[in-house]
This record gives structure tokens, sequence and C-alpha cells, in this order.
């Protein structure tokens, strides 16, 4: 049943001296919209604390989208840290949103940012404090809609009984959308099922319960969905694409938040999309076409919005952000503004090649930090399997160009797992760090005090739907264990520092983003056994995990390690990125023979098929070197 | 950006740049009020920073490598602690009206932590954390079987005592309670409250927090907890040839002078 709509601050009050950093409960920051008069409210979720949750761009983007309707309101909501869920529980005190401390069980919609997977036990448990039935088919007539998006949503699945519908795509409009649609149907006083069936024709939205599940030979044992008959909803559910991004506002962070955040600068996206085409990147495919804002609106919007939030800090971010054709004079223009205001330019990705050490001189004024590059792989074999489009040359003269412009610290980024990698793609791990480090004893100098050094961070590959590595399946757990020991074995040298990442988070990771809807009841178990912020590495509880895997007779292993035949119906194909399957296939192999594919934003049409599917086209302002 | 926002000049030559005791000081005294009382004191100066930043006031970054704004602040209140008046100097690179720059710093800032008045003040007086040597609190302590007198004497007899030692965090910390606690006095209060006033001064070693004040002070007159403690700092001054300083001046010998 609906909750009814108040303010229940005063609940929440008398608990703040007995937690963990108050603030994160607050509110009230520069910039949140206080005027929450609806009638239609919608809260939005992510499920993770406040100084993870607020610096989300997305969130930002739909608040203000909905906050500018008239009629319409947009709330934050972010899960309390376990010392708070803790004490609410224990005094009955239900999940408020922020602004208006309001129930968030009194909201006519929900919405998720799906930001990873293994978010997936924090929804249930954010439902749970709201006093919200986990599943969709659960609810009542009256409850709120449960909506979600975001970059995991591309396998919802293991979710798929939780939401009510999923947004596929860019949200700014998509979700204007589906507010006015859920407003227009409670005004009409429509069941909930026709509701949702309704929701259903607003085009990117995907509504899981209209679908029934078919397991045949053509599937894999988590077969497909098919909408059931007479629903009305759409056999595949096509992302939504804003064509004219330059359109919309540059700069969607107007909250400015009192306590310290994980990325707390203001943040300007200045492109969407990348057609670079790394096979294991699923934002790359599942984020194109490529749409570029233009310098003046970035420059100017930038030095307004810092203005108007007082930010001291603004990153100018993308997937890729000096692929951007005019990133020199972006750079330009935001040094010639700012000069002097002790205000940092920062890009959070750094293109492997000089003109990628050029823009981070750029930035960097006087400072030199650490530089980071992300080779990937540690041979040109295995970086033409992934299409990771830089060679040996590339790196050695981006590192050389480093360490001659100032340089000292070198951060390279790898990836374990790939497919068809061998023991020597791991050596050649080593042997690149050393190979970078020894340039930089080059050009700075032998002696301790050089100050040079290399780290190296190695993730695990986790194959995602909608890449070329899809059908994949993920490297086991000892293997990987296997492959690390190799790589420190083979680092010699004290001056390069290794780091990888844990691989049973990786699996876990791994087995959420492979399962089918038949996969929810270990989400489920692994929350009731205790699961909650499995993404903190203080809070990860892999034996948990374990035997929620062995009460649902499942084995992570298995489930994240299995690999899909090349023809059979995934179980996520009935939604779509746009990107063709057959292109998906023929990237898989190439990548089986060592063939790279090129990025149409530099040279001709590949065939990924967004565009036609989507009527759509990359936009870029100048011309991309 | 625009036209009122000053951008101070980028020189390769040190000898070029700002000097700090020659840069305009102004200060700018604020609250501390509802639940930003729970904002910490990091959080704090990263807001009021922010705030400055807004007002378009033309702040002074400093000349180190992180080129910070030139801003110092009062001490820090305990979490949960309001107050009346906290204190922030920042350095302008020309001195502005100082009433127009309180009205563009209270257009810039969430009106919990508003600035009610601002002036200038010597360059070169010491920073406002070591200046600011005198406090005065008042704390409403909110439940049944509390009274004042009782709570009184409990006081007394921890100020007898000579120190407290208790824990934060896991650390054990120790006040010398006869050279930190300057005052106490009841204070009219409704029926099932208690008011006091506290008035407390700074030593090297350690200051008094008016919580760990009156959670000694219950335990030595048996006093049952409180519902609710709610505490404001409600001055603060520099102690000077034994005259209180208003941190907004007049100073020096201009500085009232002692009562008694």
């Amino acid at each position: 049943m609906r909750a009814e709509r108040a303010n229940l601050f005063h609940l929440i009050e008398p608990l703040l001296p007995l937690v963990e950093h108050p603030a994160r409960y607050l509110d009230h920051e520069w910039g949140a919209c206080e005027e929450q008069d609806g009638p239609f409210h919608l809260c939005m979720v992510y499920a993770d604390v406040y100084e993870v949750g607020q610096p989300n761009l997305g969130v930002a983007i739909l608040y203000n989208q909905v906050n500018a309707q008239e009629g319409m309101s947009c709330e934050r909501c972010y899960l309390p840290w376990k010392d708070l869920s803790e004490l609410m529980r224990e005094r009955g005190v239900p999940l408020l949103s922020l602004e208006g401390s309001a129930p968030l069980a009194s909201f006519d919609a929900i919405g998720f940012t799906l930001a990873h997977e293994l978010i997936a036990t924090n929804v249930l448990e954010t439902l749970d404090l709201a006093g919200i039935a986990l599943t969709s088919s659960a609810r009542d007539e009256d409850d709120p809609i449960i909506l979600a998006g975001g970059p995991s949503a591309w396998n919802c699945e293991p979710l798929a009984e939780v939401f009510d519908a999923v947004l596929l795509g860019d949200g700014e409009e998509s979700i204007v959308e589906v507010c006015a649609c859920i407003r227009d149907a409670r005004a009409e006083g429509v069941s909930r099922e026709e509701l949702l069936r309704r929701l259903a024709l607003v085009p990117g939205t995907y509504v899981p319960s209209l679908y029934d599940l078919c397991i045949d030979e053509t599937s894999t044992r988590w077969g497909y969905a098919v909408p059931r008959e007479g629903v009305g909803a759409p056999a595949v559910v096509c992302k939504r694409c804003v064509q004219d991004f330059a359109a919309t506002p540059a700069v969607a962070q107007r909250i400015v938040p009192y306590t310290g955040i994980v990325q707390d600068r203001l943040s300007l996206e200045v492109l969407r999309g990348c057609a670079r085409g790394c096979r294991f990147c699923q934002a790359g495919m599942t984020y194109r076409p490529v749409r570029e804002r233009p310098v003046d609106q970035v420059v100017e919007c930038g030095v307004r919005g810092l203005l108007e939030s007082g930010h001291n800090e603004i990153s100018l971010s993308s997937l890729s952000t000096t692929d951007h054709s005019q990133c020199e004079q972006i750079l330009n223009g935001f040094n010639h503004a700012l000069a002097g205001n002790g205000v940092r330019v920062s890009i959070p990705s750094q293109r492997l090649d000089s003109f990628g050490v050029d823009m981070a001189a750029a930035v960097a004024g006087g400072r030199r930090g650490g530089l980071t590059f992300a080779p990937e792989a540690g041979s040109q074999r295995l970086r033409d399997v992934i299409n990771k489009n830089v060679t040996e040359d590339d790196l050695e003269s981006a590192a050389r160009n480093a360490f001659e412009a100032g340089w000292r610290r070198m951060k390279l980024y790898f990836m374990m797992g790939l497919p068809t990698e061998t023991d020597e793609d791991i050596v050649g791990i080593a042997r690149m760090a050393e190979r970078v480090l020894e340039i930089g004893r080059e050009v700075v100098g032998r002696g301790p005090k050089s100050g040079v050094s290399v780290s190296i961070s190695v993730a695990v590959l986790v194959p995602k739907a909608f890449t070329p590595f899809q059908w994949c399946g993920q490297l086991d757990p000892d293997e990987v264990r296997r492959r690390q020991q190799l790589l420190l074995h083979e680092v010699r040298d004290r001056a390069i520092r290794v780091s990888y990442h844990d691989a049973d988070v990786s699996l876990v990771e791994g087995a959420l983003s492979k399962m089918g809807r038949a996969g929810f009841p270990l989400v489920r178990r692994a929350w009731e056994l205790g699961c909650r912020f499995d993404a903190w590495t203080s809070e990860f509880r892999f034996d948990l995990w374990e035997e929620a895997a062995r009460d649902c007779g499942f084995d992570l292993v298995d489930l994240a390690c299995e690999e899909f035949p090349l023809s059979a119906r995934l179980p996520w194909e009935h939604t779509s990125p746009g990107v063709d399957k057959g292109f998906l296939q023929r990237e898989w192999l190439r990548a089986t023979r060592g063939v790279t594919t090129s990025d149409c934003t530099r040279s001709s049409c590949v065939g990924c098929g967004v565009c036609p599917t989507l009527g759509v086209s990359n936009v870029i302002q100048g011309v991309r070197a | 950006m625009s036209d009122r926002q000053q951008t101070q000049p980028v020189s390769a030559r040190p000898q070029d740049l700002p000097v700090k005791a020659d840069l305009a000081r102004l200060r700018v005294r604020y609250h501390k009020d509802s639940r930003l009382a729970f904002l910490g004191h990091l959080d704090l100066i990263s807001t009021v920073e922010r705030c400055v930043r807004r007002s378009g006031l033309p702040f002074s970054i400093g000349n180190g490598f992180a080129r910070r704004m030139r801003i110092q602040f009062s001490s820090a209140l305990p979490t949960g602690t309001s107050s009346a008046c906290e204190y922030f100097d920042v350095r302008l690179l020309e001195a502005v009206d100082p009433a127009e720059a309180l009205e563009r710093l209270r257009a810039a800032t969430p009106p919990a932590l508003a600035p009610y008045e601002a002036g200038y003040v010597p360059g070169r007086l010491p920073a406002l954390e070591a200046w600011l040597d005198h406090a005065a609190w008042e704390a409403t302590l909110l439940g049944e079987g509390l009274d004042a007198g009782t709570l009184l004497d409990g006081i007394e007899r921890v100020r007898a005592g000579g120190v407290i030692t208790y824990l934060r965090g896991e650390k054990e910390k120790t006040v010398d309670v006869a050279a930190t606690l300057a005052g106490v006095s009841a204070l009219g209060g409704e029926v099932g409250s208690v008011s006091l006033r506290i008035e407390t001064r700074s030593v090297a070693s350690a200051s008094l927090r008016p919580q760990v004040l009156l959670d000694a002070a219950l335990a030595r007159a048996d006093l049952p907890r409180p519902q609710l403690v709610r505490i404001r700092r409600v001055g603060q001054w520099h102690m000077e040839d034994g005259r209180l300083v208003e941190p907004l001046g007049p100073f020096g010998a201009n500085a009232p002078a002692p009562l008694s």
C-alpha cells in the first residue's frame, strides 16, 4: 500500500549523533531542488552511500529533466550506511528521500541507477528498507512503480523480477515520457497491469513482466524472453538515443555537496559515445554513436558552472575525452579563462600517444602528479585481439614524452583473462612495465632520487552483454590467481608496483553479468544472507555468495565461466543498444584471428548497425586526429 | 567569466606574486544552524570556500603547489554543535566595501551557514584559531529528572577533581578543567529541560568540550542521561591584558577595559 507523503526528518535527526558521517544525510545542499510540490513525485535512487552516488552524472541529468517539468518533482535517495540502516530497522524508521524527507514508499515512481552489476544486493536492501515488495508481482495496485536504467541495464535479467520497467539508453527524454505515462494512467485509474502495458509502448522501455521465458535448443540454459501474446510489448526493445546531444545542458551537476564525495568536482560531459571498438568494452558498444559538444559550449558552460557552483576543479568527462576533435581548443579555452583562479581541469582518461601527453601537460600547468595509460594487454598480438589499436611504439613514445615533460610516476592499466591469452602475454605485461621504467631512467636518470616509478593495475576481464566477447566464459578464478602470481614473479624491479583485482569479486561480477532471469534467486539469497555493498572491498563476503549459490543449486564458477555458442539466442537479446548481432559475431571472429577494426570517426563506417537502426549518426565538431 | 570576477596574475617570478600580509583581510562572522550542525570541520571548510568562490569576491590564492584559497577559520566545532559566532578570514586582492562583501556572501551561502557581519581586520593579527581563546556556550539538556542545581554541583565536583579523562574514539584524552573552565551558570529553562551557560578558555594542551564536561558532571551528580543535549557556541573572544577583545574589534588599547 502506498505510504502517506510527509516530512519525517524528525525520525532521522535523533539518529544522526549515533552514526558515522552524519553529513551524508543532511540534504539542503546548494543547488538542490527544494521545491518538491509535485503533484507527480519521482525519487531517483543510487543504491550506495551518498559519497558514491552523488557524483553520478546520470542521476543529475534525470533530476534536472524531471524537475524542469510542470507538475513533476524529482528527489534523491542514497542507501544509508549499515550503522544507520540498523538503527532505522530497530526503530521502525522507513527509508526517506533527501529533499522532502518523505518515505520512499510514498512516491509515484522510484528510479534506480544500475551503475554496475555489484549493486544488485543494494537494490534489494533499498526496497526492503523502504518497505516496498522486492518483486514486481508482489506489489500492490497503488505501490510505487519501480524503474531502472543505466549502464548495467544491458543485462538486467537477474533483476528483471524486481523492476516494473527498465529504461534503455539515453534517459533525458524517456524519463519524462515514462513519468507522464504513469501520471496519466494513475489519473485515469487504470489497473497496475494496464499501466505496465502502457509503459511498454513508450519507446525504449522494457517491461519484464510482459515477457515469458522460453528455453529451447536455440537458446542457452537461461532461455530468451518473448512478449506475451496480446500485451503489445515489442519483441526487441531498442534503446533511446539523443541525436542532438549539444542541445542538452552541458553542465548537469547543480548540487554542490557539503561533504567530500568520491569525485568532488564539477563534471562536464564533453562527448557521448566512443567508436574505438575495444572488444571488451560494453560502454563502447552501447553508447554509440559518437556525439561531441562544440568547443564554445564546453568552455562557456564550464566556466559558468564553476562560478555558479564554487567548485575548484572541473572534470571533462566522457569515454575518451582526448578523442574530442576540438580537445586542444577546449583545454586552451579553459586555461585562458581560468588562469590564476586556482581551478584545476582534469581529464579522466588519457589517450595512449604523444597527443595524450600534450593534453595532459596542457591541463597540468606546473603540476606533475601521476600519468595513467591503458595498454590493456601485454603483447601486440593480444592488443590486436581486443582491438586496442595502439602499438609498442605508441606506448614508448608516449612514455618518453611524459618523462621528458616532467612526469615521474606512470600508471598502466591491464586486463587478465582476455580470450586467447597465454603466459607469454602475462610475462609481456611485466616486460612492458620494465621498458617504461627503463625509458624513465634513461630520460631522468638512474639515481634513487630520480623518483621514477611505474605501477601496474591488472583487472580481470568480465565478459559483458553486447560486446564481441559476450560469448566468452570468464577465466577460472584459480587460473586468475596463478597468472597473478606469475606476473608478480616476473616483476623484479622494486620501482614497479603491482596491484590486481580480487578474483572472487570478479567472479561474482561475472556471474551477475551472464545470468538470465532465473539467476534472481541467487541475488535474493545473497541479500538474505547479509550481502550488502558488494563493491566495497571491506564489505564483500565471498563466503556468503558461495553459500547463496549452494542454496540455489548454482556454482559461481560454472555461472561465470560458461561459454555460449556463437549461434545461441542470448538471455538479453530482447533488448538492443542498436548494435547488430552480426557485427558482434564478426568482431568476435576477427578477434580470434587477431584482425583489428578501425574507428568510424576516423575512417569509414565499420557496419556496427547503430546509425541505420536508430536513425542517428556521429556528430564530430572538427576533424579527429 | 563575469566582469566582477578578478583573476590573480600568474607570474613566473615569486617576488611579483601578492604577499599575504599586504592583502586586505576580511573577517566574516557566520552561523552554523539547524541540521548543518552535523557538518564536520573539513566539510565546513570546503563548503565555505565554495561559497566564497560563488560570491565572486576577489579572493587571493596562495603561492604554494596546491594553489589554495587564502582563508582561515576559527577553531573546529564538535560535530553536532551549532553556533551563532563562527568566523573566517579571507584575503582579498582588493578591499571591497564590507557591506557589499557581506551581501555577496549571503547570496552565495546556504541559509544555515549565513554570514551576519563582515569587516576588515589588521593583516598581521595572529591566525583566528589560536587568537580566539575564549568561548561561551549554551547547553540545553532535555529529559526527566534533571535539575540545574544538582548539575551545577556535579560540575563543581568535576572542577574540584582537576582533570577529566575520557575516550575520544579509541584514544584516551585528558583535559585540565581548572585551567579551561572559566565559568558556568544556570539559565532559565522550561519544564523538563535544564539550560546552562558555560565559558571556556583554550590552553595549549587541550580545549574543553562542553559535552565532555556535561557527561562527567552527569556521572558525578548521578543524574539520568538526558534524552537530547543541544549545544550552541554563542561567543568567541580574544583575551588580552584582561580585556575581552571582540573578533571584529576594536583591537589593542581601543578594546573595552575589563569590567573588574
